[in-house]
């Protein structure tokens, strides 16, 4: 894996890494295959994924009602550029 | 060379709830911009989900309607881009785990009936809204966080024809299930249509272009059309088609290309680890199926069997929910089942065009039409002048006072309109004697006098039958 | 000082002399990132009753709890202009029962780290000895609770986040039940391993302030819908025939003898109260992926859980061209160069093709490590391990959040805590070279009333309950 390599993932990420993040990524990805290596060697055939510490289902649905809305004033106060009550960025480029 | 079109949709639908999908803010069309949110819809540091249960509920319905298999245990994932309209950066959806699997909608085209496969429907989130102008691009988070389904097809489509009935189809059933308001023009039904030219005979797939924006059932069909030709030309001089995503452009009516697609984007999908799996509780899913609202297949059979219309009618009613609700309940106080299919597709149909209005925000009682329907088979009124009757029904108004009013009542009583008859008979004498020299347009001539003396009430068979009686005396 | 201790003052001498000493430690700590202006929620007392657990008492929140109309910066450069418009459902809480904010607290750049180095307001310093490290990621929290600033302050616990800086600067450390106490306002690190703990410098102002911020809360999903027991007066330090174990691979990889010693005279004390304890062994396989797992999962989950930050609807914006450009600048900038290595990573293990040998192998393995810890707690009351295997080390000597080859397992077994969700206490258990060091338990998923109980025979044994730090110029 070249640095391009790494700069096209974080690119990807929406930011850049400079040259020298980069070298460090490539050695950082040395150590990360090795524990790839140790965690392979561990059996997880018939293993399923946890994705949550418990795992318990739930019936829980959240009834359709208005709970609370913020101002405008509010979903707008701390967006950096504001124009005619919308979020204002620069032209998105499609 | 000889190619077969073929052709796979997704839809996003928007369902009509209160509050978003995952936050208790308010969903709502139209509003002020910026207006309809909290922190969740905005993707603050720090907000979590929280599921909808009406939308739950009706993705469930729009499943069971589409025949999809159900999943009781209702999961999320999260699907990861940046796009300035997202703002969490990932998108709550159903990727491993879509809520309603497999599945089919029935099409009828010229070529008769097929059965387009499902491949899944799924609920998500809705993005913001951009409005982009000189100085850049303005972002709405209202629309973010607005309860989705996502209804993906089977490549099963062949045409553009079939593509349009296929969302037509689509719409007409989650209109009838009022989950969606399959508002095309307004976004609250959105089409992606896949499309890809392959050697007739061929199983294989070939290179697909992606069709955005098209906001009626009618650029469906158009844009298909200009894309299959824009594809076999391409085909047919040796070239090869770019995968790529490209708009209908309503002015030309061809298709541009908006996008490459570079390869196939990941976006990294992974449970979302901040919704549990939700089990339904299967007495619930029971009882949601158990009172789905009549479908739009459904309806027509009922209009076909019970109502005795013809095929052709009951398509018309059915195809348009609003008029067939309207139809339902003139037929609740009249049993003229085809007059009143009549009056509502043709009269009804006109005036609304006419007065570029739509039957919800129409005064017309569908009671009244049914009343008015009876008068004409009692005779009260003749059909003649059902239609000026109808003219005031539309405005909102009653046909009895309207009838009362115009003093329009038609002269059915026999008595009444016999003393009429020998009037105009005892002044004419003329025409009795045309009559008995063998001239029958003398009976036309003599209804015409009694209708005048009548100012137009008598109830003209009525009068045509005693006149001829009369004369026979004389 | 304790809760009731403090109490025994008047509310506004209290609060005042929170803040006085907080500000009179700050150039040497450097724990704080905001002050906040106490005078409203004084004033808001008074609707509280003035029987409620925390009336009047000054807390500290990690700066990564959302607090309405405060700058929050989870001591981030992106974030470090975000004022929240929403409060943390713990706010909420901590308000209803009294509690005085009278601080945001530093921590490692979005609780990223366990160092507290990489704050965006810069490291924050042991109080027993400024040359040395607080440890993270609620280093600040972690700080003003040892140097006497506030009884009970707030953390976060991703992977040992509260655990290893109270074991450093001798205090109590809580990480309760995953979902016993609500995360909505909370901002994340890796939503499935991330919890919402405290430090305390007594047993019974742990209990106290579980009671308090624990319970079901529907905007967080996850939180479980158990009774809130009233610990503190439940609290029983009687400990016959109580089951502990003692994972042997775990305390043989403590080098530091006088760590071990202290570990085992303490054993030796709970025995003697009529402790059973008994020494298993995890799998050693098993424990050498401990960090890997971790990095996999942790990174992975971060990597979406920070892709709001974007400069967009708030946050630090930089300039751009496009919106594109925009959001790139604006990360770019806002996150330090580890952070963005670290979503590399993150990212790198969810591609569709790395997923099954990274993401999903990580979440396999997971499985199979919390089975091998809850097949031990289900023949005991409670796993004892020693909690950080070193004294709060130099700067230049700490091991941060980060893949090594080198095998750490005493350095790192408390994410073992994270992985399985239990609840999890560190407390301090003696001194080592005039530093602080502690033990770690963990209970039954839960069993926080567990944890109590043991810490309150421990705390009479140790005779460290309620201490804190005189900070030397």
């Amino acid at each position: 894996m070249d640095k391009e390599y790494f700069q096209t993932l974080a690119k990807q990420l929406m930011f850049h890494i400079s040259e020298e993040e980069a070298e460090q990524l490539q050695e950082e990805f040395v150590i990360l295959q090795k524990q790839i290596a140790l965690l392979e060697r561990i059996d997880t055939e018939n293993v399923k994924e946890m994705v949550y510490p418990f795992e318990a289902e739930t019936a829980f649905l959240r009834e359709d009602e208005i709970t609370h809305t913020i101002s405008r004033e509010a979903a707008l106060s701390n967006a950096q550029a504001v124009m005619a009550g919308h979020v204002h960025v620069p032209k998105v480029v499609k | 060379m000889n190619y077969e079109t073929v052709i796979g949709i997704e839809i996003h639908c928007e369902l009509k709830t209160k509050t978003k999908m995952f936050s208790g803010a308010p969903v709502s069309f139209g509003a002020v911009a910026n207006s309809c949110v909290n922190e969740i819809d905005l993707g603050h540091p720090g907000t979590m989900p929280c599921v909808n249960k009406d939308a739950v509920r009706l993705a469930v319905m729009a499943a069971t309607a589409l025949h999809c298999e159900i999943d009781p245990l209702v999961k999320f994932d999260r699907k990861n881009y940046y796009y300035s309209d997202l703002p969490k950066g990932f998108q709550i959806t159903q990727q491993f785990h879509p809520i309603g699997s497999g599945g089919y909608v029935e099409i009828e085209t010229d070529a008769g009936k097929k059965q387009i496969r499902l491949n899944r429907i799924h609920m998500e989130e809705d993005t913001a809204k951009q409005f982009h102008n000189e100085e850049g691009t303005l972002i709405d988070f209202n629309r973010a966080g607005t309860p989705l389904v996502e209804i993906v097809s089977e490549a099963d489509m062949r045409s553009g024809q079939e593509a349009a009935a296929y969302v037509e189809k689509l719409r007409s059933i989650l209109n009838y299930l009022g989950v969606s308001d399959v508002k095309m023009e307004e976004g609250s039904m959105r089409c992606d249509v896949n499309i890809s030219l392959r050697e007739a005979g061929s199983t294989e797939f070939g290179v697909k272009t992606e069709i955005k924006n098209l906001n009626s059932i009618a650029n469906i069909s158009k844009a298909v059309d200009y894309e299959v030709a824009r594809q076999s030309e391409i085909l047919n001089a040796g070239g090869t088609i770019v995968q790529e995503t490209r708009r209908f452009d309503e002015a030309s009516k061809a298709t541009v290309s908006m996008r490459k697609k570079e390869g196939n984007v990941d976006y990294k999908y992974f449970p979302e680890p901040n919704i549990l799996p939700i089990r339904l509780d299967a007495e619930w899913i029971a009882d949601i199926q158990a009172h789905l609202p009549e479908l739009p297949d459904q309806r027509k059979a009922r209009y076909m069997s019970e109502y005795c219309l013809n095929d052709y009618d009951a398509s018309v009613l059915v195809n348009n929910r609003e008029l067939a609700e309207f139809y339902d309940e003139v037929c609740r106080h009249t049993k003229e089942y085809k007059t009143a299919a009549n009056w509502t597709i043709v009269e009804l149909t006109a005036a609304l065009n006419k007065s570029n209005r739509k039957l919800e925000d129409h005064p017309c009682d569908p009671k009244h039409l049914a009343d008015m329907i009876q008068m004409i088979k009692s005779g009260e009124i003749s059909s003649k002048q059902a239609k000026t009757v109808f003219e005031e029904i539309l405005q909102g108004k009653d046909p009895q006072s309207v009838v009362e009013e115009k003093g329009m009542k038609q002269m059915s009583d026999g008595a009444e309109l016999l003393k009429l008859v020998n009037e105009v008979l005892d002044n004419n004498p003329k025409s009795i004697e045309d009559f008995k020299n063998g001239k029958d347009r003398a009976v036309g001539f003599l209804v015409g006098q009694v209708m005048k003396a009548s100012k137009g009430t008598a109830n003209p068979a009525m009068t045509n039958q005693l006149i001829k009686q009369e004369l026979a005396k004389r | 000082m304790d809760i009731k201790t403090m109490k025994m003052q008047d509310v506004k001498t209290r609060v005042y002399d929170a803040i006085e000493k907080a500000k009179q430690l700050q150039p040497k700590l450097n724990a704080v990132v905001t002050f906040v202006d106490v005078e409203e929620q004084l004033e808001a007392l008074k609707q509280i009753p003035s029987d409620a657990p925390l009336y009047g008492i000054p807390v500290v929140l990690k700066d990564n709890v959302n607090t309405k109309g405060i700058l929050t910066t989870a001591s981030s450069r992106i974030l470090s202009n975000y004022i929240p418009v929403y409060d943390a459902a713990i706010c909420e809480k901590l308000k209803a029962n009294g509690a005085i904010i009278i601080a945001k607290a530093s921590m490692d750049e979005l609780g990223m780290g366990g160092t507290n180095l990489s704050a965006y307001s810069g490291p924050v310093h042991n109080p027993y000895d400024t040359t040395r490290i607080s440890g993270g990621s609620s280093g600040g929290s972690a700080v003003l609770c040892a140097a006497g600033v506030a009884p009970l302050t707030i953390g976060t616990d991703t992977g040992d986040s509260i655990r290893k800086p109270a074991a450093y600067n001798g205090v109590i450390g809580v990480k309760p039940t995953y979902g016993r106490i609500s995360r909505y306002g909370i901002i994340p690190y890796a939503s499935s391993l991330d919890h919402v703990g405290y430090f305390t410098t007594t047993v019974a102002d742990a209990a106290a302030a579980l009671h308090v911020l624990a319970g079901r809360d529907d905007r967080d999903m996850t939180t479980g819908n158990e009774p809130v027991p009233a610990y503190e007066s439940l609290i029983n330090d009687d400990i016959h025939g109580k089951r502990i174990a003692v994972i042997d691979n775990i305390i043989e990889a403590v080098k530091e003898e006088a760590i071990v010693q202290s570990f085992e005279s303490l054993l030796t004390k709970l025995e003697e109260r009529g402790a059973v304890i008994e020494h298993v062994r995890l799998n050693d396989e098993l424990l050498s992926v401990l960090l890997p797992t971790y990095f996999i999962i942790a990174n992975a989950e971060a990597t979406a859980n920070h892709s709001n930050l974007d400069g967009i609807r708030f946050g630090v914006r930089e300039a751009g061209e496009s919106v594109e450009e925009v959001m790139i600048n604006s990360r770019t900038k806002g996150f330090s160069s580890n952070i963005r290595k670290r979503f590399v990573i993150g990212s790198y293990s969810l591609f569709v093709e790395n997923q099954d040998k990274l993401f999903r192998k990580a979440q396999k393995v997971r499985r199979l490590i919390v089975n091998e810890v809850k097949a031990v707690l289900d023949q005991y009351d409670m796993i004892l391990t020693t909690a950080a295997p070193t004294i709060a080390p130099h700067p230049e000597d700490s091991v941060d959040e980060a893949l090594s080859d080198t095998y750490l397992i005493a350095e790192n077994h408390m994410i073992i805590g994270n992985f399985t969700g239990y609840p999890c206490m560190t407390m301090p258990c003696g001194f080592v070279s005039d530093m602080p060091i502690g033990i770690h338990m963990m209970a039954k998923p839960y069993c926080e009333q567990e944890l109590f109980n043991i810490g309150s025979a421990i705390e009479a044994e140790t005779g460290l309950k309620g201490i804190t730090a005189e900070v030397k110029a």
